[in-house]
């Protein structure tokens, strides 16, 4: 059927009430309204101007909707006029909104049962952008994670609100190397989930001990509708997931843009999508963002009732956490505060699975009794725990230029890390103690040589020092696979190694900002002037690291043991990292290698830093 | 009923039924599975086994799972919507019945059209009631949650 009617039947049409859409439809469709681009997800293909982002067929109404947007609107114009096709008038909520809202189309007179329901459940009030933490447990969870919440007008609490999510939908893979590759190449599809947030705030801030940030979107009672009506329309299709670009948070933002398309996020992320920094460009554009709420993880919650305890509260809390519930000597409230931390810790040992179940019951019962008999509630907290803004952490992209020497040779260095996070640059806002770096390249040109060679070449890098304690005993660990750079001694060329390590241990706070830590782990290595090309090792590492917010300084040392004399060594290593501005900073390393097969190796350099992301 | 969202839905647990319990288990409420005994996949069916020989009788519903609704939403009428949260914030829901304050008791009183003061007070009163040992469960708390209000 053509979209433009003969004109002859033009005036018959008047006479049934139905040509003014035609006749509009005729004269000028605005299928390059940047809203309706959004909408359906429209975004420059390869191979042609447009292509949909959307992989299911069922959400393109014309043959060739997907890569013509205009033929898709005069599909979807048809659709609403026909006013015949229920089903399919009913899969496109936001659609109709737009078109109504262009005067493109009537009443359509029909009854969508099933998104009315959907709404009633929702009762829509508001919609937030929910920042989960870093959970550096699971490889897929290093950089956080964001879903929307449609909050609700219902009576009672935001509880009741529902938590919309996309991700992949991994078939039980997690573990296997398919995993990792398959999310990657876009071998698993994404879809959209939907829950409440009390289930939500079970998963993330109870099971994962994950802190949710709750940033309040600043909607008008329209967008909102068009928000729901189009997460509706989404919600109904598939998308191949890929885990660096096409992930849970590049399809929030397309969301967001068919809600308000004058903020353009999604172009913002051509290649890369790291949810913070998605979070970051939600933040940072203006008159998005209408307040910001932060909901500590069960964790954070006891760190900082403990934090603010007495010596003698604390004195009581190991044993009010076995469910001994005296504590003589204590005022009401001061023991009512130690037996509601106890719980909470007890709860945290049951999720990490080192209580049996009547063992958590047995421990529950007898704090919760006790508690009970303190009729005395705490009443509002004066202080609540305010953490610090992922998105006013550093920009994820450095570049840094530096100068420095190896053995007596000066060379100049430049390098280039597109994503996350060093213990030496500023942890504002971020977990504390980890880092994340991911194919970080160091190129050095030495003046003897006059040569310019890739130095490094950091795949990943991955380290958490977790801090232990009484209560808490995290792992730490360290992971890294590199390939590097090795200067032959006296000669004028090096040849690469690629190596791989990997160690696990414990890390202690002496203060807050003071961690010390020991992981002993295994590595190996591959270089083709090895000793029969390779070396296995057995790595111990014990070090410090001080944060002291614009200043930070690392330093361990490394015992390697090893098959091959080439990576048998001592091995002493600083780092530190200043702040000048938020993107701004200088950085010194320092190394030394003591190898009894080999001439030792000294390396030291200064350098200058810069943060930089392309979505601001 | 929810004939457009349920077969997505559908076909993603079918999809992913080792992903939905692996990662993501506590959609379907930690405090009904730490409760009722069992933790782990075998939970979620011990789970539905005990909800729809007690649950249903009680107040003449359905159940998919524990707490996993298969639309996921917050839906039905007050005493499903009750049930449903109590088993998926059971262990919050009694800390904040012993001490008398907190967001789940707002949240119930909300749902119950009651005033929030006055759920807060009952819950701590009668929380030796609703939560006579480790071993009650959702359904038990539920009636007599609505016992205690009318009281």
């Amino acid at each position: 059927m053509p979209c433009c009617p003969p004109i002859k039947f033009l005036p018959l049409c008047f006479l049934f009430g139905c040509v003014f859409l035609t006749e509009v439809v005729c004269a000028a469709l605005p299928a390059e309204d940047p809203q309706w681009l959004a909408l359906v997800h429209y975004h420059a293909g390869v191979f042609s101007k447009y292509r949909g982002t959307v992989d299911s067929e069922d959400f393109y109404l014309a043959k060739d909707g997907r890569t013509n947007p205009k033929a898709e609107l005069e599909a979807t114009v048809r659709l609403f006029a026909a006013k015949a096709d229920k089903e399919k008038i009913c899969r496109f909520p936001a659609r109709y909104l737009f078109l109504k809202n262009k005067g493109l189309v009537d009443k359509v007179g029909v009854e969508c049962e099933e998104f009315a329901q959907f709404k009633k459940d929702l009762l829509p009030a508001g919609a937030t952008l929910l920042f989960t933490d870093a959970y550096m447990n699971n490889p897929s969870s290093l950089f956080g994670h964001t879903l929307l919440r449609i909050d609700t007008a219902r009576k009672g609490t935001q509880l009741l609100a529902h938590g919309v999510g996309y991700g992949a939908f991994t078939e039980g893979d997690e573990g296997s190397p398919w995993y990792a590759v398959k999310g990657l190449v876009g071998g698993y599809y994404g879809g959209w989930t939907i829950k409440p947030y009390y289930d939500v705030i079970n998963m993330y801030n109870n099971i994962e001990n994950r802190d949710i940030w709750e940033l309040e979107l600043d909607f008008s009672a329209d967008e909102l509708e068009m928000l729901v009506a189009h997460l509706w329309e989404v919600g109904h299709t598939r998308t191949r997931y890929y885990f660096f670009t096409k992930n849970c948070s590049y399809m929030l933002l397309e969301v967001l843009d068919a809600v308000r398309p004058e903020v353009m996020l999604a172009k913002r992320f051509p290649l890369q999508v790291i949810p913070l920094d998605t979070v970051k460009a939600v933040y940072r554009t203006a008159g998005l963002i209408k307040k910001v709420h932060y909901r500590p993880s069960r964790q954070s919650a006891i760190l900082f009732d403990i934090g603010k305890m007495t010596a003698e509260q604390r004195r009581f809390l190991p044993a009010a956490a076995e469910g001994k519930t005296q504590t003589e000597g204590l005022q009401a409230t001061e023991r009512a505060e130690v037996l509601e931390t106890a719980y909470q810790y007890v709860q945290y040992l049951y999720v990490a699975q080192k209580l049996d179940l009547a063992e958590y019951r047995r421990r529950t019962f007898a704090l919760l009794s006790a508690r009970n008999q303190l009729k005395t509630p705490l009443g509002a907290k004066d202080e609540q725990p305010s953490g610090k803004l992922p998105a006013a952490a550093h920009e994820s992209m450095r570049v840094s230029l530096g100068t420095g020497s190896q053995n007596g040779q000066v060379f100049q260095e430049f390098s280039f890390r597109p994503a996350y996070h060093s213990l030496s640059d500023d942890g504002f806002g971020l977990l504390s103690g980890a880092e994340i770096n991911f194919l970080e390249l160091k190129f050095r040109r030495y003046e003897s040589t006059q040569k310019t060679v890739l130095s490094k070449l950091n795949l990943l890098g991955i380290s958490s020092l977790s801090p232990a304690d009484k209560l808490f005993s995290p792992l730490s660990f360290a992971v890294s696979l590199q390939l590097e750079r090795y200067e032959l001694p006296d000669s004028d060329s090096g040849k690469y190694i690629f190596n791989g390590h990997i160690g696990a241990g414990k890390t202690l706070a002496v203060t807050d900002c003071l961690y010390f830590y020991a992981l002993g782990g295994v590595g190996g290595g591959y270089g083709d002037f090895l000793p029969r090309n390779q070396y296995a090792a057995i790595e111990l590492t014990t070090g410090l690291f001080a944060d002291f917010s614009r200043f930070r300084l690392l330093a361990e040392a490394q015992k390697s043991f090893s098959s091959s004399g080439f990576a048998a060594y001592m091995r002493y290593r600083a780092e530190v990292g200043l702040s000048l501005t938020k993107d701004w900073g200088l950085a010194a390393e320092y190394l030394f290698d003591d190898n009894a097969k080999r001439r030792d190796n000294e390396e030291f350099g200064v350098s200058l830093r810069y943060y930089f992301s392309f979505f601001r | 009923m929810e004939k457009i969202w349920m077969p997505v839905v559908a076909a993603v647990l079918a999809f992913s039924v080792t992903e939905a319990q692996a990662v993501d288990s506590t959609g379907c409420g930690l405090g009904s599975m730490a409760w009722r005994g069992v933790s782990g996949p075998e939970a979620q069916i011990l789970a539905v086994t005990t909800n729809t020989s007690t649950g249903s009788q009680t107040f003449g519903i359905t159940f998919g799972t524990s707490g996993c609704d298969p639309n996921g939403r917050v839906t039905g009428g007050t005493q499903k919507m009750v049930l449903r949260f109590v088993e998926n914030n059971m262990e919050q829901y009694a800390l904040d019945a012993a001490r008398g304050e907190g967001e789940t008791l707002d949240t119930l009183a909300g749902l119950l059209n009651m005033d929030k003061r006055i759920f807060a007070a009952k819950s701590q009163q009668n929380f030796a009631l609703i939560f006579p040992d480790g071993n009650v469960d959702a359904v038990y708390i539920t009636n007599k949650i609505f016992e205690v209000i009318k009281a």
